[in-house]
């Protein structure tokens, strides 16, 4: 599955060095969301929580990620602060997207795992300025995408593709991403609002390449609006170390990670 | 003296064309420069601890005014249409640019934190209007099991339901007020739509007070004309009374525009003194130029004004001095808008004495004498005014014991009455109690918590306090405590969020609805809550590192009776609360308004102290007499405590605009004293005999006050008509002061300067 995306990946690499011209904006976001990613990945998340009077506070998560054929599951535990110790959070996300995530939380000083179901995928993800829908990658199809130009940014050539929600009522009346050409990593993102204002604006600071995957490592995330900001790390990144499935379950949850 | 006043009398047109020429210049500037000054915020001296503290805590939590919109349907909100209309109006607001998509709040835009068996649901109320009675029937169960929705965003009666749509103090115009007012209209029916909270309160006020005063004004001017003419019995002089008014006006407003001082609202008043202080001038200029007149029928125009002048100049420089000592006095007031306000009047006040010993005397040379009547050019109404004055002084003297006895219970019952003054620093108040804004401000508190708000901050030195579940219980017991009150409605902390956590969690048992027991716990259902609510709410509540804490109560009113009886309440778990490292302090509009109107006070007092003090040694002085000074200041004081007195006892609260004129009262009270003193002087000087003298400054200088005081009285009771209270306040109020300083100074006063031989040894020497 994975191997096969590669190629298709690579394929189109060629194609865009050949035909650059002939790119839409529809293949430069499917070059996007199908850019190669791992099967499994850990890391240490260190989240930076800014507001508008230049106050934060930070978190502190360990987290674990695995590919399914349906979809992703995902595990976070909470290493700091101290108070929301072992504090774990889980995540199955579907690509259908019909069907919604399914999300259960542990509270140690409550002990007990309860499920929490939301019906709106623009709830903020940790209290940060990412919503869950920022994270995820969107079909394709929900969205249309057209280069409305060619630029460079941070010395490095970008397609900026704007893309049309479908849906009339989207958190977002449409986006623009500064896509850099060749290795397909959106290195700058703004989200439009309903009424089609600037909302928040998306910064890749820094990615690695890990087993042939590249992994973002740095961004943030800035509420252009509120004035509040957040920085997400990733440290002591593993990838396709074979997690296994059992790893992400409700029994786990309640054990603090190693 | 003589020479300059030779000048004046020898160049009538020159003192024209100079006086035409400096007000064309400055009302040059009025029109170039002039600007009104709105925004209330710009009133509080920025520098006053509470105010600073105020204005930093509204930047911690995002504290801001809401407008109120309620949307009421008789037969019940839970029909598709009327929760369209909520809908759809919730967009419109959200997309008007003064105000912050995430400031507006409704049932549309609440969330539902729902406790479940095996966990937690967040949802919406309603995205797509339900239509089918089951669904609605679901949505109304929603709404009802929701303490954080019921009987805050839908009424307990399940018939209104409100939007608040929380803005920024400086983006509130007249423009934007319009278009709040009409957005409402548009969803009217069967539905009814009202429109309230403090800054459509705020916003009806600037707007229904000006245009009250526009339309008020020229009926004052022109009744204050037609008694100027009957008293002056002479359109010329009443004219040029009028005209020297007018001129001082455009040039203290030119003034003010040319060293760019905007007009503040206070700044309406000050033609509204110098009508009452101004016409004064004229008036004891020309009443003299009519008794010359009468005992030198033949005298020529400069005969006449050279007397008038020669005469009349210390008496009208005195009284312009002393009132404009009186309103110099308000520069020891913190408000800036009030020290403008007394700067320029005092001002206004020596600008009327120049054009009236300059303006009167030219139009008299220049256009001559008024008509007379051949009676008085034969002396008889001098015998009728000599008459009365004689009649009065006999009455003064015969029932002395009465008049003293009367002015002494007057004054005990008056001090008892200031004790009873309270102030008002509601706007609310302001209006009728019939009025559409009041009624609607009823309606909402009678179906909600409250349109008022009140931001108790507390803060501690150690982070995340908290979250300590100690504190948050002696929180929670303040809470309840002050929302026993009954004009407190309701009050939202972050307690509010903690308990509505700990039920949800245990699958919405009642029982849980308490704060939790640890502080890890605390810490885990506020994670959670961010994980799935809005975590930008829990920073108005809150800080990142849990030192700070607002809680805001919603009172039914924003009078200050109320907001100090909830101040008290509060104040009552302050030990506790210190104990635990917490302080206490306050934030928010109508706790800064409070503030406003107890420093605005305090200054009065203070300036009245002041101006008391220097008029006193002013008029010892001037008639190097200190028992003068004492005697008099006694109508001021008179005037003064029975204004006051008034007040309490007919239960007017003090605000802005009644403590103003309570103080201006001495400016203009003391007009009365200084006249008569100095006749009097004048007159003991001729005659040996005080009880004669006496006479004569009755029929002189009392006939001038009198004449003053009806034109003034009279003008001002125009004002009782308007429809805005504040406007009817000032006109009862000046009325009312006008009245007591002229009886004041015409019987105790004149008691008393018989009775301690003023002037009288010095003469019999």
């Amino acid at each position: 599955m994975k191997k096969f995306k590669i190629s298709v990946v690579l394929l189109m690499a060629f194609a865009s060095l050949s035909f650059a011209d002939e790119m839409s904006g529809e293949q430069v976001i499917s070059n996007v969301y199908n850019r190669p990613s791992s099967n499994d990945l850990q890391a240490n998340l260190t989240m930076e929580l800014k507001n508008s009077q230049g106050n934060t506070r930070v978190r502190e998560i360990k987290q674990f990620v695995k590919a399914i054929p349906e979809g992703e599951k995902k595990i976070m535990y909470f290493v700091a602060p101290a108070d929301v110790k072992n504090t774990s959070f889980m995540n199955w996300s579907y690509d259908d997207a019909s069907k919604s995530d399914d999300q259960w939380i542990y509270l140690p000083a409550l002990k007990k795992i309860k499920r929490i179901s939301s019906d709106s995928k623009s709830d903020s993800f940790m209290g940060s300025d990412f919503t869950y829908d920022d994270l995820g990658d969107r079909a394709l199809s929900d969205d249309t995408h057209s280069i409305i130009r060619e630029e460079t940014l941070d010395k490095k050539d970008c397609y900026v593709v704007e893309s049309v929600s479908k849906q009339d009522n989207y958190m977002y009346s449409r986006t623009l991403t500064w896509v850099e050409k060749g290795s397909w990593i959106g290195i700058k993102k703004e989200f439009y609002d309903e009424d089609d204002e600037l909302l928040k604006v998306l910064r890749v600071l820094a990615s690695e390449t890990l087993d042939g995957v590249i992994i973002i490592t740095n961004t943030t995330m800035e509420n252009v609006q509120n004035g509040h900001s957040t920085t997400m790390t990733l440290k002591d990144i593993l990838v396709n170390k074979g997690l296994d499935d059992s790893l992400f379950t409700e029994r786990m949850m309640k054990r603090a990670p190693r | 003296m003589q020479s300059k006043f030779n000048t004046i009398l020898k160049h009538p047109y020159l003192i024209f064309l100079v006086t035409i020429m400096l007000s064309l210049a400055l009302f040059q500037q009025i029109k170039s420069k002039g600007a009104m000054e709105t925004d209330l915020d710009k009133y509080m001296p920025q520098d006053h601890p509470a105010f600073v503290y105020s204005d930093q805590a509204e930047g911690w939590f995002d504290i801001k005014d809401g407008i109120i919109i309620a949307i009421e349907n008789p037969e019940g909100i839970y029909n598709p249409g009327t929760l369209e209309k909520i809908k759809q109006l919730t967009k419109d607001l959200q997309k008007m640019d003064e105000i912050e998509k995430a400031d507006v709040t409704s049932l549309y835009t609440a969330d539902n934190i729902l406790g479940t068996d095996d966990g937690m649901d967040v949802k919406s109320f309603y995205r797509r209007v339900p239509t089918t009675t089951e669904k609605l029937n679901e949505l109304q169960q929603a709404v009802k099991s929701n303490d954080m929705v019921y009987g805050r965003l839908v009424s307990e009666n399940e018939k209104v339901s409100v939007l608040i749509a929380r803005i920024n103090d400086d983006v509130f115009t007249q423009d934007f007020y319009q278009r709040i007012l009409e957005l409402g209209q548009k969803y009217e029916g069967p539905e009814i739509i009202h429109v309230a909270g403090s800054p459509i309160i705020e916003g009806t006020m600037a707007l229904l007070g000006p245009a009250d005063m526009k339309r008020m004004v020229p009926i004052v001017i022109a009744v204050i004309f037609l008694l100027l003419l009957l008293v002056l019995k002479s359109v010329k002089n009443t004219i040029f009374t009028f005209l020297v008014v007018a001129v001082s006006s455009i040039w203290t407003f030119g003034l003010m525009a040319a060293v760019g001082i905007p007009v503040y609202a206070v700044s309406t008043m000050i033609p509204v003194m110098l009508i009452a202080i101004g016409v004064a001038d004229g008036i004891h200029l020309f009443s003299h130029l009519d008794l010359y007149l009468l005992k030198h029928p033949n005298a020529t125009r400069a005969e006449a004004s050279y007397n008038m002048l020669k005469e009349m100049w210390i008496p009208v420089v005195m009284t312009s001095v002393t009132t404009a000592i009186g309103f110099v006095s308000l520069l020891t007031s913190e408000v800036y808008p009030i020290k403008y306000f007394g700067l320029f009047t005092a001002f206004g006040v020596l600008a009327a004495m120049v054009l009236s010993l300059t303006l009167i005397p030219a139009g008299v040379m220049a256009f001559g004498f008024k008509k007379r009547k051949s009676s008085e050019l034969n002396g008889e109404v001098s015998h009728n005014s000599n008459q009365i004055s004689q009649s009065f002084t006999t009455f003064l003297f015969k029932y002395k014991l009465f008049i003293v006895a009367t002015t002494v219970a007057i004054m005990i019952i008056s001090i008892v009455g200031t004790t009873k003054v309270w102030i008002n620093s509601s706007f609310l108040d302001k209006f009728e109690p019939d009025s559409e804004i009041v009624l609607t401000d009823k309606f909402i508190n009678e179906n909600f918590g409250g349109t008022s708000t009140l931001n108790l901050i507390l803060e501690s030195n150690d982070k995340n306090a908290f979250k300590n579940p100690e504190i948050l219980e002696i929180v929670l017991d303040l809470q309840n405590d002050v929302e026993t009150l009954p004009m407190v409605g309701s009050s939202f902390s972050l307690n509010d969020y903690l308990l509505r956590m700990n039920k949800v969690m245990h699958a919405d048992s009642a029982q849980y609805e308490s704060v939790p027991g640890n502080s890890d716990l605390i810490a885990q259902y506020l994670l959670l809550y961010e994980m799935s609510g809005d975590p930008e709410k829990l920073w108005q509540v809150t800080d990142y590192e849990y030192r700070k804490l607002n809680i805001t109560f919603q009172l039914k009113s924003d009078n200050s009776k109320v907001i100090n009886e909830a101040l008290e309440k509060i104040g009552t778990k302050r030990s506790v609360l210190a104990a635990q490292g917490v302080t206490m302090n306050f934030a928010g509009s109508g706790y800064k308004g409070l503030v406003f109107t107890d420093l605005i006070l305090e200054g009065q007092i203070k300036s009245l102290f002041i101006s008391l003090v220097i008029i006193v040694l002013l008029l010892t002085l001037m008639f190097k007499d200190y028992r003068v000074g004492i005697i008099g200041s006694v109508p001021i004081i008179i005037t003064a405590l029975i204004s006051f007195g008034v007040m309490g006892l007919l239960n007017i609260p003090l605000n802005t605009t009644s403590a103003l004129l309570s103080s201006i009262s001495v400016g203009i009270g003391i007009d009365y004293a200084v006249h008569f003193i100095d006749r009097y002087r004048a007159n003991l000087a001729k005659n040996t005999d005080s009880r004669v003298a006496l006479e004569k400054t009755m029929s002189h200088s009392g006939r001038a006050i009198i004449f003053n005081a009806i034109v003034v009285i009279l003008g001002f009771m125009v004002l009782l008509a308007s429809v805005f209270p504040p406007n009817r306040q000032l006109g009862g109020l000046v009325s009312l002061n006008m009245f007591t300083s002229f009886v004041g100074t015409l019987t105790i006063m004149v008691l008393l300067l018989k009775k301690f031989k003023i002037f009288q040894n010095k003469n019999k020497e």
